[in-house]
């Protein structure tokens, strides 16, 4: 289903930009994921509109980046957040412009409502991940997300067993060592890479807090899509008596966009969906031109 | 995935640089239950030193390992205060790094140090930091 707000012509002329068309709330255990293409954002006068958007701190940032794509997919990524969080303020309309963000005590971003105390706000959670070619945006409400997108064909420059074996846990390792076909292997590798980077960062602790080789994600059996996360106990120094702790904490989703690109989501669970998969919304944004909802969800 | 804008969704923490102040020798003399401080005035004023500089042979080797991490051209700048996220270094790319740096110096990085350098001077101030370490 696409919203085309404005027709393809009418963009190319100098014209006033619509206000941003307002969204319905994620339901609970439900994520919405949001992305956009940069090579798809071309028009001078739409970008220049998105840099009105940014704080000047945000400005500061991108002007620190080196070379046009990456100062433009900086830029898009802040544009998404912010108009991305602003639509979903259903009872008040909010100019993307005045949010305001902070960060946790580890550093992880977070809206910063201080100046709606009195409006009735949503508990919106947020969390972005960009790559060259895709900059997503994944939103909850309640719980915290955590996600991360990497192109398919991105290669590794080191052998993916060796940087495995120095990052992974060893039941990960293990898995990936049975893949005879070094293609196969490294796309895994890939896909564990996401699933691990969205549970750190839906946790939102920094690195320290959980480094990669203290927790395994695997595959949950008989399912599509659905994952476990175990956690490897460092009580014992033996391997075999090391225990692990895999409660079902968190729900992973692990999903193919845009026939290019591995996207994991990490959401808290609120445990009261009674062991039921996270639902995925994905939809490619233009923001302020058109939404294209892609499909409900697209799992692996 | 790093966000390289303003809030960043990895959390690269920079480290603070290092000050060394070199103060001169304080002679405490006690009378009673009173206790002077005396300084020596010829030596004043006290100096102020920021302890930075890795070797600068460890700073060039830095830039090459991550020059050929990020695969930049010739013309592209590396120097010690060169920032990772600048470049369009992502996690996976920083832990590639360092994995990279690892095998150049002959060390190895516990995690959370190896997430926190951002800059190139970081990076080399961290591995002289473990080669002395090692050397004990």
């Amino acid at each position: 289903m696409r919203i085309s707000v404005i027709s393809q012509l009418q963009r190319s002329f100098s014209m006033e930009f619509p206000s941003l068309v307002s969204l319905k709330l994620p339901s609970p255990m439900e994520t919405h994921l949001w992305y956009i293409r940069p090579d798809e954002v071309k028009i001078p006068s739409l970008l220049k509109h998105y840099s009105q958007l940014l704080s000047p701190s945000e400005i500061d940032k991108v002007s620190q980046l080196r070379g046009d794509q990456l100062k433009k997919n900086a830029l898009l990524a802040r544009t998404l957040v912010r108009t991305t969080i602003a639509r979903y303020q259903t009872n008040n309309a909010v100019d993307p412009r005045s949010l305001m963000f902070k960060k946790n005590t580890y550093g992880k971003p977070e809206v910063d409502w201080q100046n709606y105390k009195n409006c009735n706000i949503p508990p919106l959670h947020f969390n972005i991940s960009h790559t060259d070619s895709l900059i997503a945006c994944g939103v909850t409400v309640h719980v915290p997300v955590g996600i991360d997108v990497e192109d398919k064909e991105r290669k590794i420059k080191h052998d993916v067993l060796a940087f495995a074996e120095r990052f992974y846990s060893a039941d990960e390792v293990k898995f990936l060592s049975t893949i005879p076909d070094p293609e196969s292997q490294r796309k895994e590798f890939i896909k564990l890479w996401t699933l691990k980077e969205a549970y750190v960062k839906a946790l939102g602790k920094g690195f320290s807090a959980a480094p990669f080789n203290t927790f395994t994600i695997q595959s949950k059996a008989g399912t599509k899509g659905e994952y476990n996360l175990c956690k490897t106990s460092e009580m014992t120094t033996s391997s075999l008596e090391k225990t692990n702790n895999c409660n079902g904490e968190w729900k992973f989703s692990l999903l193919e966009l845009a026939d290019s690109h591995y996207a994991a989501i990490c959401i808290e669970d609120d445990q009261a969906s009674g062991g039921a998969p996270m639902r995925v919304i994905v939809r490619k944004t233009i923001p302020f031109v058109e939404d294209e909802l892609i499909s409900e969800s697209i799992l692996l | 995935m790093a966000s390289i804008a303003a809030s960043s969704s990895t959390s690269l923490l920079a480290r603070p640089r290092q000050l060394v102040i070199a103060a001169n020798q304080v002679k405490c003399f006690s009378y009673g239950r009173r206790s002077y401080l005396s300084f020596n005035l010829r030596q004043l004023p006290t100096r102020l030193t920021v302890s930075c500089a890795a070797k600068p042979e460890t700073v060039e080797k830095v830039c090459a390992v991550v020059r050929k991490q990020l695969s930049l051209k010739e013309e592209d700048e590396v120097t010690a205060a060169t920032k990772f996220l600048a470049l369009g270094a992502d996690s996976l790319d920083t832990v590639e790094i360092v994995m990279g740096l690892e095998e150049e110096f002959g060390i190895e990085m516990a995690e959370e140090k190896a997430q926190s350098i951002a800059t190139v001077e970081q990076a080399a101030e961290l591995i002289e930091e473990l080669l002395l370490e090692k050397a004990k």
